[in-house]
């Protein structure tokens, strides 16, 4: 794989490679720095540990990931000249050479992050590279590890300690923003004096229509109110989306079918970068412009129509509070609230339920075909999309199967024998009888029990699924434990392993399929591939339709949506959500700089006393600042990075300039929580000075996951000071022999 | 075609020591940089991007690393031994040991000499520590917590890559203690066998997260999809459970070698899956509510169970084999061919649990001496080294239950035994050097040689160059963070001495370990500190080192005493 960075980008790594080849000591068979070679074992470890390098050279790669507005990367796979957009940490590790001990130390860090939480780890990413980089400055600065390792860990702990007054349980996150959705604006007069019917909105729609270009001033003015807008329309469930946010779904709301003119990929693609970022939950900058005023009156107009209880089950507001900047997916999220909740009065079950959104990617369609259907859809070939059309209308028999569907295959743990030879005593007619055998068994089984439609959890034998088709049985491979679990509950079929196990009792029934029919009621094939819808009344599952006319973008839609849809999920697990926007972090930072700032003053022995291990305590304290100091670096190059990649600020100067504004500020204020707070409702940290506020209108309110974002940084400076605390490398296995006789061994030491 | 080859003729090597001064220089170095609190973790991957681990514990490093020296080979071996029985202390049998070797080697008297004499000086220790007299050993007062949690305590920050904070610490501090007191029997009359603790491993969670439950978890991912979890009881309304050891996943035995021969209408699969059967009607009939096997069930004798409501537990592993009998009371069954009545065992109750993101079984016995461990850590990495380190702690609450006794950790054993050993030198009797045929100089210079190795396993607890002081009092041992110029009131410098029994007072007079200054002897005893068990003390297991410390010198004496060897190199 090579990976195409920016340029800048790309200079840096070879730079930082070269880098750390030249001190390429990688590998030891033993201690490569360590007491036997004192002089060099200083050299390298205290002023220019690899590891660290290493891992600030890899986490620059990600730089650009960070925040809502990120820089996608475009990855090209040399051999099969392939190419991926990629937006996130983990697609990035998959692409980097990770063969050293901390590549592998990184990559095992965010695999588990992803694992845990499938949001946080470009934040993970991003502190890992900041933190070393500070680490090494303090090595630079003669800082003994131990007490880098004892104060960076009691200063995070300590962050964490402070901004827990920034959490916001989930139930008053609600409150808050329902309600001010419902409000009606007092500060417009003028709302009456706009009626709001077809002819203004048909007007809206030329507008659209007549230049996209136009509209790059309405559609990020809109979209800071989206939670005024739909919320209504939504509980109808299932409308096709458009990509940019509530004035298409608005304007659709009043001439349907000509929406689709509006193609949602051709606006988002005109939109620039500076006019994104009013999505995001950092900087929303507020153009002004007498159209958009209009729309929004007319928008607030009909939301006083529509919404004066809010209908947003509770989670449609927080949903857009936690999107981040992901417009396109609130909209799904937001259907599948709604379906959610309507199901959960019904039976009971839980508010929201991460276990039944399966995805199903479409990639050829425009990225308005996006939507949320109930039931299971999936993409299959045109041969089993004419046996899907045969059995339009009828209720079908499922059955499921929990392994592949073919001769060879025979569940974990089984071994086939050796040594068996089968002996024919009589010669068969029939050539190669085994194999039809099987073939015409498992076809018998499932015509004699009247099998309609077969979910395999892995693959089927080709020749199977060709003679299904022709005796009309439907064979779908590679689906999902929970699409088969939510099948079985809801049909009351048994998953088995094998054909011979299968009884009656382990059928289910009340299947239909169709042909999926997009937003435009017409059945579509893409490619050689035609999708499918299989639905049961009252099945929990949805499937979020995801669309794309960039093939190379879908892995990063699919990433996107169910990153966006973990958020939600851990929110709700959590019970809090963070003040977003940099808020928290910069909590963190002023927090840390005054720490630092205490400790660098404090000289008093009884202070110093309490802290953690007393024999360290006075070095501790000597340290302290420069130490702190250094966490502090981190938050601070967290934050501008953010800043500059949003293009908030022309250049990382700029950038620290306005979080040196902020944190004079904060410190004039006396408490920097307080300050943050405020700053907070007002909505407008780190907007810029730049746009001048002029109505106390109330941005979009954003808002971060607590845990997740916690255990990132945690999990960031823990790698940092586990590869900070290593001294050598121990190569272990074969490897031994080869570096023995290899021209390097020199560099190596062997027991 | 075979091909004959020459058997290479065996290589003797006289004199093995001479060429064993570099690689154990490394290795005495790959040891020192991993001891105690502040320790240097160690990378051990195979180079071309495979797991790595990342330790400082002296098991998990010796098991991985690939010694060629016959020397190092016989050194590594010992306490690779000494560590599989007592858990800790490893690396400071192993400092010690090199140390000794080190020592003696540098002092020019003839090898059995000094073999005498460090037994005689082993002897000595091994005296003082089982005496009453002994001033660094404190014993465990099993009703009162306190030095228990300090034991445990010291054993969970000796090792870094842990990567705990001080709660995490306290947190998994108290549920180790915990989860051994579910393992001791209440009424050890009966049966006086310790329970076990199972450790659930959940990786990727945070610590704070681990938990202890009394009785038995299994994994079994399948019970999420179970909508009602229901288990049939007995008539006694108890569970009856069958366990088996063997596979029930329907495959043949395996002949080895030959074939066999099968007509093409015989499926030795069918015939096997048709007695994996026979044995679940048997199950079904004997009224059995949980069926747990080590290995796989077949799918379909799984189908036959859930249809008639007996509960089927998969892949349990080899680990809860022994626990789950001493649950149950069952004996494993290993073969699906003879099925006894007695071999079920019973339960109270069982029922599911799920916990992060995994689903369990959970076997609650009437009377349980088993209880699991539910052990979480963010990462595969650290979560491996906190598993060591728990079962580490475990063993040697154990050990310490045999024996409650402990000694005072963070160097001031080692620091005050050297010290007792200096001040009982001075007062021996003629007639004892007589008794190792030495003059009273050579006695004298291994003595020295022998306190001084002791004092560099202490010594080794310092990583940033800092200072490391004994005081001529108690003999314990002192740290003084690097970076601190070298001052003549160290008093106001040092708060604690390493095991933190002695806070520091002016009217102590010290002595430097390193660099190491020739020592004036010391006129009285080392005391024993007037203040009795602190609240955060440095504690370490007695049975482990003790038993470390003889199996270093005996180590070192055998080394010492090779003359040569003879390698087979076939």
């Amino acid at each position: 794989m090579v990976l195409l960075y920016e340029t800048v980008n790309l200079v840096f790594f070879v730079m930082c490679s070269l880098e750390y080849y030249e001190d390429g000591t990688v590998s030891l068979c033993s201690v490569p720095r360590c007491c036997a070679l004192a002089m060099a074992f200083r050299a390298v470890n205290s002023r220019r540990h690899i590891g660290l390098q290493q891992l600030s050279s890899l986490a620059w790669a990600g730089r650009t990931l960070l925040g809502p507005v990120k820089s996608c990367k475009f990855v090209v796979d040399e051999s099969t000249n392939e190419s991926m957009l990629i937006c996130s940490a983990v697609r990035l590790m998959e692409s980097l050479d990770l063969t050293s001990a901390a590549g592998q130390l990184l990559n095992e860090t965010i695999q588990a992050q992803n694992k845990e939480f499938k949001t946080g780890m470009s934040t993970l990413l991003f502190l890992v590279g900041a933190w070393s980089n500070a680490v090494l400055e303090c090595l630079q600065q003669n800082v003994p590890v131990s007490a880098i390792v004892s104060v960076m860990s009691e200063g995070l702990d300590s962050c964490c300690e402070k901004v827990q007054c920034l959490q916001i349980s989930v139930h008053d996150v609600n409150k808050e923003l329902c309600s001010s959705s419902v409000r009606p604006r007092t500060s417009e007069s003028n709302i009456s004096q706009i009626p709001c019917d077809s002819s203004l909105n048909h007007q809206i729609f030329l507008y659209f229509q007549k230049g996209i270009s136009a509209s790059e001033e309405l559609v990020p003015r809109n979209s800071c109110f989206p939670q005024e807008a739909d919320c209504k329309f939504y509980k109808g469930l299932v409308w096709p989306l458009a990509s940019f946010g509530s004035v298409a779904s608005l304007v659709r709301s009043v001439d349907d079918k000509s929406t689709s003119v509006i193609s949602g990929s051709d606006v988002s693609a005109s939109i620039c970068k500076q006019k994104i970022l009013t999505h995001s939950r950092y900087f929303s900058t507020v153009a002004k412009s007498p159209v958009s005023s209009h729309l929004r009156d007319s928008q607030v107009h009909l939301s006083e129509q529509s919404a004066y209880t809010c209908e947003c089950y509770g989670l449609g507001h927080l949903a857009m509070a936690l999107s981040h900047g992901n417009e396109p997916s609130v909209k799904l999220l937001r259907s599948i609230v709604a379906y959610q909740h309507e199901r959960a009065e019904c039976s009971g079950s839980s508010q929201f339920s991460i276990a039944e959104i399966a995805t199903c990617c479409l990639p050829g369609l425009p990225e308005s075909y996006s939507c949320v259907c109930p039931g299971f859809i999936t993409l299959v070939s045109p041969e089993q999309a004419t046996v899907t059309k045969y059995f339009q209308d009828r209720s079908l028999w499922i059955l499921l199967m929990d392994g592949d569907l073919t001769e060879q295959y025979r569940h974990l743990g089984f071994t086939k024998p050796r040594n068996v030879k089968t002996v024919l005593e009589y010669p068969s007619l029939q050539e190669g009888g085994s194999r039809d055998s099987w073939l015409s068994n498992a076809l018998d089984i499932l015509v004699r029990l009247e099998v309609n439609l077969v979910l395999v959890k892995g693959t089927v034998c080709e020749n199977l699924m060709e003679r299904c088709i022709a005796n009309n049985i439907l064979v779908i491979s590679c689906v999902t434990q929970n699409v088969l679990s939510a099948f079985g509950e809801v049909t009351g079929a048994q998953p088995v392993t094998y054909l011979a196990q299968l009884n009656a009792a382990c059928l289910g029934s009340g299947v239909w399929v169709e042909l999926w029919k997009g937003c435009d009621e017409r059945a579509m094939e893409l490619g050689q591939l035609v999708p499918v819808r299989i639905k049961v009344q009252r099945i929990p599952l949805l499937t979020a339709v995801l669309t794309t006319t960039v093939a190379s973008k879908m892995q990063l839609i699919e990433d996107q949506f169910w990153t966006f849809v973990y958020r939600l999920h851990h929110a709700l697990k959590d019970g809090k959500v963070f003040l977003g926007g940099g808020a928290v972090e910069f909590l963190c930072l002023s927090h840390s700089q005054m720490l630092a700032e205490q400790s660098s003053k404090l000289t008093d022995k009884n202070a110093v006393k309490e802290f953690h291990s007393p024999q360290l305590a006075a070095s501790a304290s000597e340290y302290r600042a420069v130490v702190l100091q250094a966490l502090a670096t981190g938050w601070n190059q967290y934050l501008s990075m953010v800043i500059c990649n949003t293009a908030k600020a022309a250049s990382e100067f700029e950038a620290h300039t306005l979080i040196d504004h902020h944190l004079q500020k904060a410190a004039d204020c006396g408490s920097p929580s307080a300050y943050v707070l405020k700053e907070f409702r007002r909505g407008d940290m780190f907007r810029g000075g730049s746009i001048p506020f002029t109505d106390s209108e109330e941005g979009v309110k954003v808002y971060d996951n607590v845990t997740a974002k916690m255990e990132a940084w945690r999990r960031a400076l823990d790698l940092v000071l586990l590869v900070l605390q290593t001294d050598a490398e121990i190569i272990i296995g074969p490897r031994r022999s080869q570096l023995l006789n290899s021209h390097s061994s020199s560099e190596f030491m062997f027991l | 075609m075979s091909r004959l080859e020459a058997k290479k003729p065996s290589l003797f090597t006289s004199e093995p020591l001479t060429t064993v001064s570099q690689p154990l220089s490394l290795l005495i170095a790959i040891l020192k940089s991993c001891y105690g609190p502040a320790g240097r973790l160690k990378q051990l991957h195979n180079g071309v991007g495979g797991y790595v681990c990342l330790t400082s514990q002296s098991s998990a490093i010796l098991g991985r690393l690939s010694v060629s020296h016959p020397v190092l080979k016989v050194l590594t071996a010992s306490v690779q031994n000494h560590a599989s029985r007592f858990s800790d202390c490893g690396l400071f049998t192993a400092i010690l040991c090199c140390s000794l070797i080190e020592s003696f080697k540098n002092l020019n008297i003839a090898s059995c000499t000094v073999i005498k004499v460090s037994k005689h000086l082993l002897s000595l220790c091994t005296d003082y520590l089982k005496s009453e007299a002994c001033a660094c050993r404190v014993s465990v007062d099993f009703s009162n917590l306190e030095t228990l949690l300090c034991l445990v305590r010291s054993i969970l920050i000796s090792k870094p890559a842990c990567m705990l904070n001080k709660t995490e610490v306290d947190y998994l501090t108290v549920l180790i203690v915990k989860a051994f007191m579910f393992t001791v029997p209440c009424h050890p009359e009966a049966k006086p066998v310790l329970g076990k603790c199972i450790t659930v491993p959940v990786k990727g969670r945070r610590v704070l997260d681990s938990a202890v439950i009394p009785g038995l978890l299994i994994e079994a991912p399948e019970i999420q999809f179970a909508k009602l979890f229901s288990v049939k009881r007995t008539c006694s309304d108890t569970v009856k459970v069958a366990v088996f050891c063997v596979s029930m996943s329907g495959d043949l035995f395996d002949p080895e070698e030959g074939t066999v021969t099968v007509h093409h209408r015989v499926s030795l699969e069918m015939s096997e899956l048709d007695q994996l059967l026979n044995v679940g009607k048997q199950l079904v009939n004997d009224e059995v509510g949980l069926v747990v096997c080590q290995k796989v069930i077949h799918p379909s004798l799984k189908q036959y169970l859930k249809d008639n409501h007996v509960v089927a537990v998969d892949r349990a592993g080899l680990s809860v084999m022994e626990p789950l009998s001493q649950v149950t009371g069952s004996k494993p069954i290993a073969s699906i061919y003879s099925l006894s009545p007695s071999c079920y065992g019973s339960l109270k109750e069982v029922c599911a649990k799920s916990f992060a993101s995994k689903h369990f079984v959970h076997l609650i016995p009437n009377d349980t001496v088993v209880c699991s461990l539910i052990l979480c850590n963010r990462n595969e990495t650290t979560w491996d080294e906190l598993k060591r380190v728990c079962e580490t702690a475990e063993h040697v609450l154990q050990l310490t239950l045999k024996e409650p006794l402990a000694l005072l950790g963070g160097g001031c054993t080692e620091t005050h035994l050297a010290s007792y050993l200096r001040q009982k030198i001075c007062c021996l009797s003629t007639s004892s050097f007589k008794d190792v045929d030495c003059s009273q100089t050579q006695y004298q210079l291994i003595a020295d040689a022998f306190c001084r190795s002791l004092e560099s396993v202490a010594c080794s607890l310092s990583h940033d160059d800092g200072e490391i002081l004994t005081d001529t009092v108690y003999g314990h041992c002192w740290l003084v963070p690097s970076g601190f110029p070298s001052v003549s009131n160290w008093s106001d410098l040092l708060l604690k001495c390493g095991c933190g029994i002695n806070s520091s007072t002016k009217d102590l007079s010290w002595r430097h370990l390193r660099p190491f200054f020739g020592s004036s002897p010391i006129e009285s005893c080392p005391k024993q500190p007037s203040v009795k068990v602190a609240d955060f003390m440095t504690l370490d297991c007695f049975a482990a080192k003790y038993n470390g410390l003889q199996v270093a010198v005996e180590t070192a004496n055998l080394i010492l005493d090779l003359s040569c060897i003879i390698e087979d190199q076939n």
